[in-house]
């Protein structure tokens, strides 16, 4: 019955086609384990989208029931705090694959010609990941949402020109309140999704287009003899790994399900205010007391929160144009490794100190 | 429907048979092999980098046929098409030689101008579309971002109650209602009272009276210097948090802001941290029962100079 119905299908759009061809990629070199970062964020992207509409089944998005309305789902909605810890803890998984994902590509150089179109759209897909990331955060409306959402909406006002604007207009207003909530739901809910999914699109064509980039040592001769397509033994790697990324993300949901702290108020309180762990490092770069010679006052803060994060960026984005020598391997390259190595350190020191030097 | 292209394979020496299949490397993109048809037997020779011109009725190697190499019988098996394969842009690599595959513009389009017309036109109508929106699309997102100061008087509590010593702050928590929208909500706020000693109110004061303005930029309230209490807002001017009152090792009491690490004086002056200006001052009235009353301002954090925006 079920092969009668595919045959019909087929006949009519050509399904087998269609599958072949999604199927049968020739990858220079074979299948890799190193390969599957890509395959990993899309299943993470795809688990997020699940839970997250799970999600708006309970939530309320207004600041007078999303505080109560998170609590309902996290103490009395069956399995309420597996959907949420879930989705909390795939929002971390999806930004550290993420820089695996981009340290890979390159590391492995596989931003150069004629790639270059494909690490432009994963740039657009970085943008996007860490918005949400932003905007999430606020939606319980608890302590910690409010005051990471405070902060992180003064930096974005502190851009020359556009920055009040901007500032009031993710506000909604010039102070954080109701109006903050509903724009930073439907920014995490409608507009996100929409541009994710569009981005991912031109990503993986551009990605098809331009063909995967293969090892980055080996004849060409060598390279040929181990192609191997797409599936079988590909799909199979990137299958055993979203495996893997799904026990991690239930364990951590299930030993670490997400705490709530008070509604959101901004009364002065115990609390220290923190942003997501992979905001750290720039939050502490504002306030490192070894860097206060760089980043204090108003000058020091622009530099630290807009014109550094902007200079970086515009780096990666620059990155395929700066780098054109062919040259793939990475010991050949020392410049590229040296900064991947100094970027790379000087985030995890800033994150450990700020763990370290809490008020 | 399918034209049978047929060609026989030549090596410098000799006719080795007919062309029957191309064979076509899915990472180079080039003719990797030729499947010869001779004496009925179809065999798979490799002729990547060998072939020296190629057309309709012929293919030339530059080689000997001794020099060829048979990688045997042809074994239809091994093999797929190029529609079960993704192979970007292949008809880039692979022509049809001599002419093209084609496919005919249609009638009506042959008409240029015409077609221009209709590429324009649907532009102009886009246009059309779209530029009628704009106005109203960004005036319904920025409705709640720019509204007008409010300057009610609020009450913060009473300062007949306040036990604190003069020069030490103390924390005054009032309720507040605000609507938003079509959501009102009540929450409670902060600010931080301080009954200064006369060398406080030097320091608070250094330039004397404190001028507030509304959004017109008419004088609506003066802190006189020579007041008996002075309230800080409780939204600290490095980036909006809230900050406290509380040991420091270097400094004594102090403000200090869990945040960014910014820390204050008493006066609101900035010790240490990165802070960009001192604590910022609200109007602030007693009425004749002790009630403290203020006009519950906010002031653009991160920034040198105090700017009002609420």
């Amino acid at each position: 019955m079920l092969e009668a119905v595919y045959r019909w299908v087929d006949e009519r759009i050509d399904l087998k086609g269609l599958q072949a061809k999604m199927l049968n990629e020739p990858m220079a070199g074979g299948a890799r384990y190193a390969y599957v970062f890509g395959s990993a964020l899309l299943f993470i992207f795809i688990m997020q989208a699940v839970t997250g509409i799970l999600l708006m089944f309970y939530y309320a998005p207004t600041a007078d029931h999303a505080y109560a309305s998170t609590r309902y789902i996290i103490e009395k909605v069956d399995f309420g705090w597996f959907i949420l810890s879930y989705h909390l803890w795939g929002s971390s998984a999806m930004v550290a694959v993420m820089v695996m994902h981009m340290s890979q590509v390159y590391l492995w150089g596989a931003y150069k010609k004629p790639r270059e179109m494909v690490w432009l759209a994963g740039l657009g897909l970085f943008l996007i990941v860490i918005g949400f990331g932003f905007t999430g955060y606020l939606l319980p409306w608890d302590q910690r949402s409010y005051w990471a959402t405070v902060i992180g909406i003064e930096i974005v006002g502190k851009a020359p020109i556009i920055g009040d604007f901007l500032g009031r207009f993710l506000r909604g207003g010039s102070v954080p309140g109701a109006q903050t909530l509903t724009r930073f739901f439907v920014i995490h809910i409608m507009i996100l999704p929409a541009a994710l999914l569009a981005m991912v699109g031109l990503h993986l064509f551009f990605f098809r287009s331009a063909g995967p980039a293969g090892p980055f040592k080996g004849t060409t001769q060598e390279l040929k003899s181990k192609m191997e397509y797409f599936f079988p033994t590909q799909v199979w790697k990137d299958i055993v790994v979203m495996g893997l990324v799904f026990v991690i993300v239930c364990t951590l949901a299930i030993r670490f399900p997400h705490q709530m702290l008070e509604e959101a108020s901004p009364v002065a309180s115990g609390l220290n205010p923190e942003p997501e762990w992979y905001f750290l490092f720039l939050f502490q770069l504002l306030r490192d007391p070894a860097l206060s010679f760089l980043f204090a006052g108003q000058w020091g803060e622009f530099l630290g929160a807009i014109a550094l994060p902007t200079i970086f960026l515009l780096l990666l984005v620059l990155l395929p144009f700066i780098d054109r020598s062919p040259e793939r391997h990475i010991l050949k390259r020392p410049i590229a490794l040296t900064s991947w190595l100094v970027v790379l350190t000087s985030i995890v020191i800033l994150t450990i100190r700020a763990i370290m030097f809490r008020e | 429907m399918q034209p049978k292209i047929t060609a026989k394979l030549l090596c410098t020496d000799r006719e080795v048979g007919e062309v029957s299949r191309v064979i076509v490397d899915p990472l180079s993109k080039t003719i990797s092999h030729l499947v010869v048809k001779s004496d009925g037997q179809e065999s798979l020779i490799a002729v990547d980098g060998l072939i020296a011109s190629c057309t309709e009725r012929e293919v030339r190697l530059q080689c000997a046929s001794s020099a060829l190499v048979k990688t045997g019988p042809f074994r239809r098996n091994d093999f797929v098409t190029i529609d079960e394969v993704e192979i970007p842009h292949l008809e880039r690599h692979l022509d049809v030689d001599p002419g093209e595959v084609l496919v005919p513009l249609p009638e009506l389009e042959k008409d240029l101008s015409r077609r221009q017309f209709f590429s324009r036109f649907t532009n102009v109508i886009g246009a059309m579309l779209a530029l009628p929106l704009i106005y109203p699309v960004i005036r319904y997102l920025i409705y709640p971002m720019y509204k007008p100061f409010t300057n009610a008087w609020i009450n913060l509590g009473n300062l007949s109650a306040d036990r604190q010593p003069p020069g030490v702050p103390q924390i005054y928590k009032f309720a507040k209602t605000v609507t938003e929208g079509v959501i009102t909500r009540h929450y409670e706020k902060s600010h931080w009272v301080l009954k200064p000693t006369p060398e406080q109110l030097n320091q608070i004061y250094p330039n004397g009276n404190l001028n507030f303005k509304d959004d017109k930029g008419d004088l609506i309230w003066v802190n006189q210097k020579a007041a008996d209490v002075v309230v800080f807002s409780g939204k600290c001017p490095h980036l909006g948090c809230a900050y406290r009152w509380r040991h420091h090792k270097r400094f004594g009491m102090v403000f200090v802001c869990p945040c960014h690490l910014s820390v204050y004086s008493a006066t609101g002056k900035v010790l240490d941290g990165p802070a960009p200006r001192p604590l910022d001052k609200l109007p602030v009235k007693v009425l004749p029962g002790g009630e403290l009353e203020i006009i519950d301002m906010e002031f653009e954090a991160g920034v040198k100079e105090q700017i009002r925006i609420a």
